[in-house]
């Protein structure tokens, strides 16, 4: 793509809208480059070759690559056994599988943590992490395996290859973009991670950023180990868009695609349904019963409760308008790398990918720094807040959206082109239906995520902001958890409605 | 591949969107900027616990009848928060949890002297020498250790013999948390760089690493480990919400000039950029007097800097804790303590 000023002023509608969120995202980035620009040629040498930085090097990426690993595992085996098999109950663990995403990291952390000290450690942080988070894989891996054509699979059986053959080679080429999609989430998640990490004693380059704000108040150095964490980031992605990229499974023919004959699991069906069972209890019952033990015991059982609708209100209406803002900006990125695939346009709508790796903690410290020296009259409004939400979750919102942009046939838009009606009115009235349960599924990841966000909402906020994910951090500081287990609770509550929706969106479109 | 009806998902979208809506339309009157609040009130930064900060207020705002609104947060990241926020912080007083995020905004001269009258409240020592920044309440160093697992008598007089292969797998300790930092100063200060840099190594050779003050004194609590080096306070607060006669642990003091026995402050000091200069002086003036000392005396179990008022919870007289001679006001150096858990290891 060149820019020359005619070329410039042919750009579709979508492309200028697309240079909001993409300002907003690289905020973060001229926030890290100009404090890590205060540190010094000989500084930042000596921070990239501390020997500790190899150590959180490898932490970093082992807890990166496992729980990766482990959640699509999980993802994979979960969403076979309920599309492809005759497993009992199937409709109930279809819509199951998604529930783990009600429960915040951080509580499952809790329990975990005081279950044992020994899930205080990196195989444990795997463990409850990949646990947490499986249903990001789960979710568009059955989604894709509804859709594939059997037939892929029917030709590779008749050539004589065996049900693992088939499986790889025929079956897993046509599930790597779901797979795909969810490990870049996951992924890049792991690197963000904080709260969950502190608690169960996994020290990362995020763990240490947030060392570096608490022991030295050092903006800076913790900018260069933004940095690294960012380059980090960089493979990730560019594997992701390889994977996306190249592959094209289409199915040539008229008609739609048959369903896949599920197969009889016979006596499997025990091992397996107890394996299902495991599962729930790990990712459910256990943070669950913590939930349960804080709310029945303990002295300040029943303080502030006074606060819980204010705190209902301010996090439904936080995370409602930060949803839907984020989608808006969400939109035009989207169209803008489906229509033009151009590389830039491929790279600009990664790039929220990339800042999706950074804390909370840096993205909420560079807003604070730039507002109130370029915009101080919106400082510490809600606007503020809503624009350190979209930089955070854009991804969210670009994965689902471009799901199902993907899947719109280019014929309707051109039909309707040729009619004579102009670029905007076609994506309202052909485009914008179409995507309508991708942005669906959207608005309720995001919501989901928004509801649980703390240090972006302390910080950025309007002054005297209650939502739960404050409440409950403010009483645990205190260490009174049966005051913050009704907050908690609640927080559980209003995530089961995201949750559903985005279930239900997630496994019937694609 | 099968599309949904056009109809069915706009519909479905309608729901959706009319159920955020429904959301969106409870929380719209918090859309006012804060910028542009009215009426002209105090505004503080606190990272103090928010029962305690919410007493203490009310209490000011009756007294003297200036409003006053609350940012509540981290102490830690309300400190780094001013510190990006520069000259143009909205905030006007900033109250910490610790000393040393008060000192680091001190160091890079964000406040302003506080009156002498408020300086003169609060114990000798407990204070910034410039006079930036006052203690407001104390608490000690203490090891916490669980009864059935090991003997009041086997627990040695200084935390210094607590870093040897005796203390294996026996101690908890939270090399990450502010006071720690601060302990490390401390022992820097009193014993010499060596001696700081060889309790380090123990540490990490013998105790076990824990990542919050209390995780470690609820593991002791449990059981599942025999003692914990943390803030005296942390143990009350279990056994606020266990029932103090349900204790399994109890809170040993070293005493005798002991690092373990260091004294560390929550503090508080008015910004140089303060709109309301005048009332946010006020402010810490009343937090350091009779009135404002006695309202945070009868809900933390923390000593009060002011030495007419006495704590509610059952804690020793500060006068028999005989801590370390040294001043908070020196516990900031934390590249200092950096440097040297990077050298032991641990950082």
């Amino acid at each position: 793509m060149t820019l020359t000023s005619r070329s410039l002023w042919r750009q579709p509608w979508y492309f200028w809208l697309a240079l909001l969120p993409l300002t907003l995202v690289v905020l973060p980035l001229i926030y890290i480059f100009y404090r890590a620009s205060l540190l010094g040629l000989d500084a930042v040498i000596n921070e990239i070759f501390r020997s500790r930085n190899l150590e959180l090097l490898t932490n970093t990426l082992t807890l990166a690559v496992g729980v990766t690993l482990l959640s699509l595992v999980f993802g994979l085996f979960v969403a076979w056994c309920v599309e492809r098999t005759n497993l009992p109950w199937r409709k109930f663990w279809r819509i199951g599988a998604g529930l783990p995403l009600v429960v915040p990291a951080f509580v499952a952390s809790y329990a975990w943590a005081s279950i044992s000290v020994s899930f205080q450690n990196m195989a444990g942080a795997i463990l409850v992490l990949a646990l947490a988070k499986f249903p990001l894989v789960y979710l568009p891996v059955a989604a894709a395996l509804r859709n594939t054509d059997p037939a892929f699979e029917d030709v590779s059986r008749s050539l004589g290859q065996g049900p693992w053959r088939t499986f790889y080679s025929a079956l897993l080429p046509q599930l790597l973009p779901a797979l795909g999609g969810g490990a870049i989430l996951v992924a890049t998640h792991m690197f963000a991670e904080f709260g969950a990490l502190a608690l169960l004693g996994v020290q990362t380059f995020t763990t240490a950023i947030f060392e570096s704000y608490e022991l030295q108040f050092n903006s800076s150095a913790a900018a260069m180990q933004s940095l690294v964490l960012l380059i980090m980031c960089l493979p990730v992605i560019w594997l992701e868009m390889r994977i996306r990229g190249q592959r094209r499974i289409a199915r040539v023919g008229k008609g739609s695609a048959r369903q896949a004959n599920r197969i009889n699991l016979g006596w499997y069906n025990l091992p397996v349904l107890a394996g299902f069972v495991l599962l729930a209890t790990l990712a459910l019952g256990v943070p669950f019963f913590m939930l349960g033990y804080w709310l029945l015991t303990g002295a300040s059982a029943g303080v502030g409760y006074e606060k819980l609708w204010p705190a209902i209100q301010g996090s439904l209406s936080l995370a409602g308008m930060g949803a839907i803002f984020t989608s808006l900006m969400a939109v035009p990125l989207v169209l803008l790398a489906v229509k033009q695939r151009g590389r830039l346009a491929l790279w600009a709508e990664r790039l929220p990918y990339l800042i999706h790796s950074l804390p909370g903690v840096v993205i909420a410290l560079a807003l604070v720094f730039l507002v109130i020296r370029l915009l101080p009259w919106v400082y510490q409004s809600t606007l503020v807040i809503l624009a350190a939400y979209a930089i955070l979750f854009l991804p969210l919102a670009q994965s689902s959206i471009r799901a199902s942009l993907e899947l719109v046939p280019t014929n309707l838009e051109n039909i309707a082109r040729s009619l004579g009606k102009k670029p905007f009115y076609v994506f309202i009235s052909i485009v914008l239906p179409n995507i309508a349960p991708g942005l669906g599924a959207a608005l309720a990841l995001m919501m989901l995520e928004m509801v649980r966000e703390l240090t972006a909402t302390l910080m950025l906020a309007p002054t005297g902001t209650l939502t739960l994910a404050t409440q409950v951090w403010s009483y645990t500081s205190d260490g009174e958890f049966a005051a913050a287990a009704p907050f908690a609770a609640l927080l559980v509550l209003v995530s089961i409605l995201p949750v559903w929706i985005f279930t239900q969106r997630m496994l019937r479109t694609q | 591949m099968p599309n949904q009806p056009i109809n069915s998902n706009r519909r479905n979208f309608l729901r959706s969107t009319a159920l955020l809506g429904g959301g969106l339309a409870l929380g719209l009157p918090s859309f006012a900027p804060s910028a542009l609040a009215k009426n002209q009130s105090l505004i503080l930064y606190s990272g103090q616990h928010e029962k305690t900060t919410t007493a203490l207020v009310e209490a000011f705002t009756q007294a003297t009848g200036i409003k006053v609104r609350v940012r509540a947060g981290n102490s830690i990241q309300l400190a780094n928060q001013i510190i990006e926020e520069g000259r143009r912080s909205p905030a006007d007083v900033f109250y910490s949890e610790e000393s040393p995020p008060v000192a680091a905004l001190s160091e890079r001269n964000l406040l302003t002297p506080l009156q002498p009258e408020t300086l003169e409240n609060i114990r000798p020592i407990y204070k910034a020498q410039d006079g930036t920044w006052t203690g407001i309440t104390a608490r000690c160093r203490v090891t916490v250790y669980n009864t059935k697992l090991i003997a009041k008598e086997e627990l040695p007089e200084s935390v210094m013999d607590m870093a040897t292969e005796k203390w294996q797998g026996k101690l908890a300790f939270v090399p990450t948390s502010g006071a720690f930092q601060q302990q490390i100063v401390a022992i820097n200060h009193l014993k010499g760089r060596d001696a700081a840099l060889n309790w380090l190594k123990g540490l990490k050779e013998y105790g076990r690493i824990y990542n919050s003050n209390m995780a470690a004194a609820r593991a002791v609590e449990r059981g599942e480990i025999a003692t914990a080096l943390v803030n005296n306070y942390y143990w009350y607060v279990i056994a606020k919400e266990k029932g103090m006669a349900n204790m399994q642990s109890q809170i040993h003091y070293s005493g005798a000039q002991d690092p373990g026995a260091l004294i560390t402050v929550s503090a508080a000091g008015v910004l140089k950029t303060a709109k309301n200069a005048a009332a946010a002086q006020q402010l810490v003036n009343y937090m350091t007097s009779l009135e404002g000392q006695k309202v945070l005396a009868a809900r933390v179990a923390e000593w009060p800097m002011n030495p007419q008022v006495k704590s509610s919870f059952d804690i020793p007289p500060f006068e028999q804790l005989n801590p370390p001679e040294v001043n908070p006001a020196n516990l900031g150096g934390a590249d200092e303590a950096l440097q040297l858990r990077r050298e032991a290891g641990l950082a």
